[in-house]
């Protein structure tokens, strides 16, 4: 195994960025609807649902990974879709890991808002579409945390997505991954350029919230 | 008046067990150009009537009709603020609703010109004071042409300045626009000036409805005489000529045509009991003891013994008697006939309620 060049350490960021896009897409596509349900519906059982996504956040990702892998591996019930060592694989648990984050801090940014809040609204003739742009435009910081929170947790992800993924050349490396083969191989200096990467995507993201925030508060 | 509004048989019931509540209007129309003040204390069912009106809970049972094509809006006791400018918390219920921007603009800018906050139109909404807020509320609900509005406690939580102006802009609003307005208020003094009937509502039960004097002079029941401020009720017994006897020594004249010896109660609202300073106001009731004096700079209150019962009467606060009034001092009492109440009394010794 040789040492990374510019070329596979773009490949390797490109596919980070494309499996970790993707993770977000899809944990917000159903972190948000649920957790604005959770947010401003009371039923029997709620709280039970909130205490399950409360202790999901706490879920050690390398758990996450060994259920997944589980579902894909050959003989395991999801074994005919032959996704074991896949993008797709990785996808998943990264989803899992990241879904908890993105419904709870969307249940907490729902439930700031006033109790009466969806009633005010209605009151106004407001109709139901128009209802959840400014629903979302409300909880907005919100969201923005969800997202961070999310990108973050999966971005730095590694035990479940090298369970899942197997860290396959050309396949399944990413970042955190290739960081850790290359320790591993003692070519710090391939890690230490991978690390950059990662933590400069992280600065870009931190630099991103800070300007969102401070542009809402003026 | 025509209604552009009708509530019939209406009943709403709202939790279980032993938290359930039901609220039953009869028939309730609010007209055109008028203000209808529901009051009642808490948990009478002010809020629920409201929000069944404006078609935002569902009524168990009967219905709430609009007979006109314009909309039903109401403005909560605690508004809210939408992210954004003074100006978009009016503008985005008028964009949702697919009107033209030349006439959001025109409606936009009249409503907060009328309720005094055009100058605030491009703060954040978020930043705005209580009683701005307020301003914001209704500006936003007036935008929107209603034919039907109806207000949550609009002057809570206001100082009396603010709740005066807005009391103001709100009248003039209306009196402008010519919109069929519901008030809940648990605050008398603002019903009164805003209102042109009153409905009271006791225990989920619309109990009284008609023109506001007539709910202040001669509410139904000593309930309603409580929640309209009748504050001075007492348990007499009718003799001949329209006497109510409070005890051997105590009587009310009144024009009331029940029998000898039926038990009563004698309403007289603060304001008609005078203190008698030999003008002749009335017919005197005898003498009665000060024995507490309280006042918020407009009104002096005094609370007087009579006989066993107590009594209480309004003079303008800085001026005369009110001025030189002393704690036990004596002071004789009148009453015109026609301001004293008389209420049935189910059997005597009870109490009055409070």
């Amino acid at each position: 195994m040789s040492a990374l060049d510019a070329q596979g350490l773009l490949e390797i960021t490109l596919r980070t960025l494309g499996v970790c896009l993707s993770a977000l897409v899809i944990s917000l596509s159903f972190g948000v609807p649920i957790g604005i349900w959770l947010g401003r519906r009371q039923f029997p059982g709620r709280r039970v649902l909130l205490g399950l996504v409360n202790s999901g956040m706490g879920a050690p990702p390398i758990v996450v990974g060994l259920v997944v892998a589980q579902l894909f591996f050959r003989s395991g019930p999801l074994g005919q879709l032959e996704l074991w060592y896949s993008v797709e694989a990785m996808i998943t648990a990264q989803v899992l890991i990241a879904l908890p984050l993105v419904v709870a801090l969307v249940v907490a940014a729902v439930a700031a808002l006033d109790l009466d809040w969806e009633l005010q609204v209605k009151a106004l003739g407001i109709p139901a579409r128009w209802r959840m742009w400014l629903l979302l435009r409300e909880i907005r910081l919100g969201l923005l945390a969800a997202v961070i929170a999310a990108l973050g947790g999966i971005l730095s992800e590694v035990g479940a997505v090298m369970q899942t993924g197997g860290n396959l050349e050309g396949e399944t490396r990413v970042l955190t991954t290739a960081i850790l083969m290359y320790t591993r191989m003692g070519l710090f200096e391939s890690a230490y350029a991978l690390a950059v990467v990662l933590i400069g995507l992280m600065l870009v993201l931190a630099g991103l919230l800070t300007w969102v925030q401070h542009g809402d508060r003026t | 008046m025509n209604a552009v509004l009708q509530v019939r048989d209406l009943v709403a019931r709202r939790g279980s067990g032993s938290g359930r509540f039901e609220l039953r209007v009869d028939a309730l129309d609010v007209h055109a150009g008028e203000v209808l003040a529901v009051l009642g204390p808490n948990g009478a069912g002010k809020s629920t009537l409201l929000l069944t009106m404006a078609g935002l809970e569902a009524a168990t049972r009967g219905s709430v009709e609009r007979i006109t094509d314009g909309a039903v809006t109401m403005v909560f006791q605690r508004p809210i603020a939408f992210a954004g400018t003074v100006q978009h918390n009016v503008r985005i219920a008028l964009r949702s609703q697919g009107v033209a921007t030349d006439e959001i603009d025109r409606r936009s800018a009249d409503a907060l010109a009328h309720f005094g906050i055009a100058g605030l139109s491009l703060r954040r909404a978020s930043g705005l004071s209580g009683g701005e807020l307020r301003r914001l509320a209704l500006a936003r609900a007036f935008a929107l042409e209603p034919s039907v509005l109806l207000l949550d406690e609009p002057f809570d939580d206001l100082d009396s300045e603010a709740q005066e102006s807005l009391s103001y802009d709100l009248r003039s609003a209306l009196e402008r626009t010519g919109v069929g307005v519901v008030v809940v208020t648990h605050d008398l003094r603002r019903a009164v000036m805003v209102s042109d009937r009153m409905a009271v509502l006791q225990k989920g039960r619309l109990e009284q409805v008609d023109a506001r004097q007539t709910v202040l002079e001669h509410p139904v029941s000593p309930e309603i005489a409580r929640v309209v401020g009748m504050t001075n009720l007492i348990p007499a017994t009718m003799e001949a000529g329209g006497q109510a006897a409070a005890d051997a020594s105590h009587r009310l004249p009144s024009l009331d045509a029940r029998p000898a010896g039926r038990h009563v109660w004698a309403g007289i609202r603060p304001e008609h009991l005078k203190v008698d300073i030999g003008r002749g106001e009335g017919e005197s009731i005898g003498k009665a003891e000060v024995i507490r004096i309280t006042t918020d700079g407009v009104l002096t209150t005094l609370d007087l013994r009579w006989g066993e019962h107590l009594l209480r009467t309004h003079l303008v606060a800085g001026r005369g008697l009110a001025r030189e009034v002393r704690i036990a001092d004596t002071v004789l009492l009148s009453v015109r006939p026609q301001d004293v109440h008389i209420l049935d009394r189910p059997r005597a010794g009870i109490q009055p309620p409070r």
